[in-house]
Parts: structure tokens; sequence; C-alpha cells
């Protein structure tokens, strides 16, 4: 995977750029602006302001970023519904807005709030009039739904009405409508939305399952991160309409991780007050372990240290830690990958560029 | 990456859209089956309506010695009972349901597909009421006899059924026509109101075009309304006008083409980022 850079916004990118040849999807400085009321009131949005990155050919991306962030515009944009304002998108070679329906032959949609499915007909009919919109002959079709049907562990629910459904055999059955006329590129917008645990953690197995054995290319959006943790395997963080961090998500929580938590067990019982004072007055912030919301004053026998190490070195921390305080157990914690998107999120507009530079610089 | 085979299950691009279509309607027709409930209903609610106005016309024709406007009391029954299918056997409130699929971003999905999604949807609704409309049908050549007693030209009954579905037919594009106003207009509403009174008055629905004064009977013949229930109407009630059949035919072709234009500029006016 690489994402080519961009003069407006620095990127950070993991190494090894794919080849062009390789890429399914080649998305070169895609612009979006929208145009609102008339005359005096007028106004343009900058939805998407150059977005640039390409996906190799059987990888798992997950593209995520808040609200607002452009995300939905750009896999419009990608898909063929929404034509972009300034850039290139190629998408397995098409140019999706004006080749979109040789484009939909290739490429499997899933959105997780609108069905593709008419629900009061048996989702085994819906798959029928599905393929028979893509241009699947009987035999070929009917060999596809039991096979989608076993894959999917659906083979029961397909005779069911799609009303009488749960969310999750829905979903299943969603999922069988995309992957019916074996697309080399899966869309999925929030396909976990509203699964419960087990639901979600089936469908993201068989999502990976899709890729390692049929080499089906996985572009993925969701705000859940376990999906993005077990399904992707690189992540394109977008806000504000630009791409403000590209990289393995393996790598995300150790190129980004700029905070750490040192959990400390005390041999002896102190007010939290008692530890800042020990520690020092340029120590991180300190609360009490546990369920204690905040400094009420009385002794405590676990304290936790938010350490940022851009300022400090954690090696320092743990020795006045050590030296200062009785410690009867230690440990360093990394904060979840939820936190650290979180953070990125939050960035204002202005900074992001700069942030992802110095990080492409490594971690201080 | 090479061209897709039907011998594996990947779609066939060669597949014409004609055999898309039909396997389209015909799926959405053979789901009928599926739901006898709503035929069953479907049925009822036409003997109602049917009994409702045939009832009310053949009094009025009783008091007028037995004709009006040139049509005999039996002749009234049969032409409503063919006029009432092409309003009641076309799903209910497409255009409504047109606009929340639009306002829903349901639509936009189906514009994912390689199919027309405006060629989809009609075959779809066509197939749907395919079964409601040989209930319709059924139930109004049945009720027809029984009331109206035996049809005065049988032989232009034969026609009957053509029409009938060329009517559905046409309603059925008439409605996407206007059910496109979605594409720019948040509520679409209005288009559906506007629909229903054009059907009822220029369609002839409960009332034969003669009834109309002068020239509006004149004009609203050669609207495509008259095309939709009129001319079912005129067939059944026993006058002989093949022509009818060819003015059905045009007027799908017309408003088939005028359609699909209108969509095609409403799916440009969704990708440049309008309405939904």
């Amino acid at each position: 995977m690489t994402a080519s850079p961009s003069a407006s916004s620095p990127v950070q990118r993991a190494p090894g750029p794919a080849p062009a040849a390789n890429a399914v999807i080649a998305v070169d400085d895609m612009r979006r602006t929208f145009t609102t009321g008339r005359r005096r009131r007028r106004r343009t949005i900058e939805a998407v302001r150059g977005i640039t990155f390409t996906v190799a050919r059987g990888e798992r991306l997950a593209f995520i970023g808040p609200n607002g962030a452009g995300k939905s515009t750009s896999i419009k944009m990608l898909t063929g519904l929404l034509r972009p304002s300034a850039g290139s998108v190629r998408v397995l070679g098409l140019e999706p807005w004006s080749q979109r329906r040789a484009l939909s032959r290739r490429i499997g949609t899933l959105f997780g709030q609108r069905s593709l499915l008419w629900p009061e007909l048996p989702a085994r009919t819906s798959l029928a009039t599905l393929g028979a919109i893509h241009g699947l002959d009987r035999p070929g079709l009917g060999r596809r739904i039991t096979e989608l049907g076993e894959l999917l562990e659906a083979t029961e629910l397909l005779d069911r009405p799609v009303r009488t459904l749960s969310l999750g055999q829905r979903m299943r059955c969603e999922l069988a409508a995309a992957l019916l006329h074996r697309p080399d590129l899966l869309f999925l917008d929030e396909p976990t939305i509203g699964l419960d645990l087990l639901a979600k953690q089936r469908f993201r197995e068989v999502l990976v399952r899709l890729n390692t054995e049929h080499s089906t290319t996985v572009f993925l959006t969701s705000h859940d991160v376990a999906d993005i943790e077990h399904v992707a395997e690189r992540a394109v963080i977008v806000n504000h309409g630009t791409v403000i961090h590209d990289s393995p998500v393996a790598s995300l929580r150790r190129t980004l991780l700029t905070t750490k938590r040192i959990e400390v067990g005390l041999a002896r019982a102190q007010t939290v007050a008692d530890v800042r004072a020990a520690l020092g007055p340029d120590i991180g912030p300190v609360m009490a372990l546990g369920d204690r919301p905040a400094d009420d004053g009385m002794p405590v026998d676990g304290i936790a240290i938010g350490v940022d190490t851009r300022r400090q070195a954690i090696g320092a921390v743990l020795d006045r830690v050590l030296r200062h305080l009785a410690v009867a157990d230690v440990s360093v914690a990394d904060p979840p990958l939820e936190a650290v998107i979180g953070e990125i999120y939050t960035r204002p507009a202005a900074t992001a560029p700069a942030v992802v530079q110095s990080l492409r610089d490594g971690p201080s | 990456m090479t061209a897709p085979t039907t011998t594996d299950g990947r779609p066939n691009p060669t597949r014409g859209l004609g055999a898309i279509w039909f396997q389209v309607a015909h799926s959405a027709a053979s789901s009928a089956r599926l739901q006898p409930a709503a035929l069953v209903h479907t049925g009822v609610h036409y003997l109602i309506v049917a009994v409702a106005i045939t009832t009310l016309w053949t009094r009025a024709a009783d008091g007028h010695s037995g004709t009006i406007v040139g049509y005999r009391a039996g002749a009234l029954v049969w032409y409503l009972a063919a006029t009432e299918v092409t309003a009641i056997a076309p799903p209910l409130r497409l255009i409504d349901r047109f606009g929340a699929d639009v306002a829903s971003g349901r639509f936009e999905l189906e514009l994912l597909r390689p199919a027309p999604a405006l060629w989809v949807r009609v075959a779809a609704e066509i197939g749907t009421s395919l079964p409601r409309t040989a209930v319709c049908a059924t139930v109004g050549a049945g009720l027809a006899l029984v009331i109206g007693g035996a049809p005065e030209t049988p032989v232009a009954l034969v026609l009957v059924g053509p029409a009938l579905l060329l009517g559905v037919a046409l309603t059925i594009v008439a409605q996407h026509l206007l059910a496109a106003a979605t594409f720019w207009l948040l509520d679409s509403r209005t288009s559906w109101f506007l629909y229903q009174k054009l059907q009822f008055t220029l369609g002839g629905l409960v009332l034969p075009l003669e009834v109309l004064p002068g020239s509006l009977g004149r004009i609203a013949r050669l609207t495509p309304f008259a095309a939709m229930s009129y001319a079912p109407g005129r067939l059944a009630s026993g006058h002989l006008e093949p022509g009818w059949l060819l003015a059905q035919v045009a007027w799908l072709a017309v408003l088939g083409l005028v359609t699909a234009r209108v969509f095609a500029a409403g799916e440009r006016h969704l990708g440049d980022g309008g309405a939904s």
C-alpha cells in the first residue's frame, strides 16, 4: 500500500508503496465541494479537500474518521455515486463516476444502515432477483446462493422473510447479497452497527476469511475500533476532508502513542496529594486506582500516573516512582486503540498536518 | 481481471437488459404466491370498490331509461369493472414509496447495480402487479357477469386482457415519471395527489369520458390517462376499437422514453450532490 505525498497534507506513510499496477484503488488529490443556498447566501463547503491514497489488491483497509470527516462523501466518489469536483479516482482501473455500471459488476457494497433486500420476501428470493440484475444465469445463481449460505452459516435463514430475521441474521444475508457476483472489492460502511458481540465477531471472521481465501479487497469504514483491529491491516484516517494518518493498524499504537499509564500498587497507603508532592510538580496526572473518581483526601493503596512520552521519558518517571514511593507492584500500559484514534480525531484541522509530519520523523 | 463467465456464477456482462427485465419481473410475480393474504386483500379491496361504483352507475342508468352517454347499464358495469383494475392492481403509493427511498438513500444503492435502476424498478413493479391484475380481472369479470350480464361484444373482450396489462404498465411508468420530481423536490406527495386526480378525471376511472363536457372529453382521450384506464374500459364495454391498443403502446413508448430521460437527469443531479 501507499499514499503518495501531497503538498497540502503531509501524511505519515507505511513503508513500501504498492506498485501502481497492483492498485485496486488509486486516488489522487480527490476533492469534493458542495454549494448550498442561493445568491448572496450561497456557500461552498469543502467536504473532501485533496485525498490521496492507493489500495493494493487483497488489502484490508479501514477508512476511518469522525462524523463529518468526509468518509461518506469519499465512499460515494469511490463507488461512482458522486462525481469528484477535482482529482483523479480509479477503482479497479475504472473511473467510478463515468463507468459506474461496469464498476458495479466488480464491487460489492454493504451499508449497515441500508438494506439491499426486500423485507417482505425470503432472502433467497431477494438474492435471486439481485442475481438476475447482475446477469447471473439460473444454475450458476442457485449454486452461488447455496455456497454463500454455507459460507455465512445462513442456509436456514434464506427461506425466511427478511423482516422476520434478527439484525445479525439479516446482515449475513446482506453480505450474501453483496458477495453474490463474486466482487473483487468489497465496500463496507458500518457493517457491524447494531450487532451484538457474537454477531460482530462472526461477521469479522467471515470478512477476514473472504479476504484470505478469495483475495477479496476489503474497504471498511466503521466507528467500532474492534472492527478495525480485527479486520483491517491498514488504517487511513481522515478528518476535515483530508487524510491525516495512513499506516498499518499494528503500528498505530506504536507510532501515535504519546501517552502511557503507570499503575502503582503502594506498599503503604498514601493520599494522592502526598504522592504528587513526593513525585514533584512536573509529574503527569495522578489519580487513585479503582473506582474512586477524585482525590478525596483519603489514603489509597494504588495510583495511576499518566505520562506524556513527548515530554518525559517513561524510564525517568519510573525511576522517580521507585525512588520516592513504597512500591508493592508496578505496571506500564498503553492506552486502548480507541483512545489513540480518539486523540487523533480531536486534533484541530490546522494542526493535523503538522502533527502528522512530526510523527513521520519518528516519535520523540 | 478477465471477463466473467456464467459457468462459475460470475455475472455475464453480455446478458441483455431484456433478459434481466423479464427475470426481475418474473421473480417479483413469483413472490406473490408467498403472500396469498395480500392477494386476497387486493381482491376484496377491488370487489368493495367495484360493487360500490357499479351499483351507483347502474342506479343512475336505471333513472335514464337504462342508458347513460351511450352506455347501457350492463356495458357500464363491464366498463367500470375494467377501469378499476387499472387503479387497484398497480402497487399503491408508488410515488410516496419512491420519495422515501430517495430520501433514505436506498435508491442510491440501486444505482450500484449493473442494470438501470428505473428499468429494474419498473420490472419489479409490473411483476408485482401481474398477479394482482389477474385477481382483480377475475373478480371483475365475475362481478360484471353477475351484475351486468353477458358482454355485448364478446370478441372485444379478447382485447381487454392486453389492454389491462398495457394500462397497468402505463400507470406504473407514469407514476415513476411523477415520482422523479423527488430528485429535485424534498416532498413528492403533491405529485401523488396530482396523479390521482388526473387519472380519476382524464382517465375516465369512475365515469366514461363521454360524460365530460364538449372538448374536455376529446382532449382527455388524447392524454396518456385515457390510454391507462379508459381504453380497457371502452373495450370491455363492447366497443371493438383495437386502435386503443396501439395508442397504449405508443404512450408506453413515449412515457418510457421521457421517464428514462428524467431519471437520467435525476441521477446526474444526485451525483452532483443534489437532493439526498
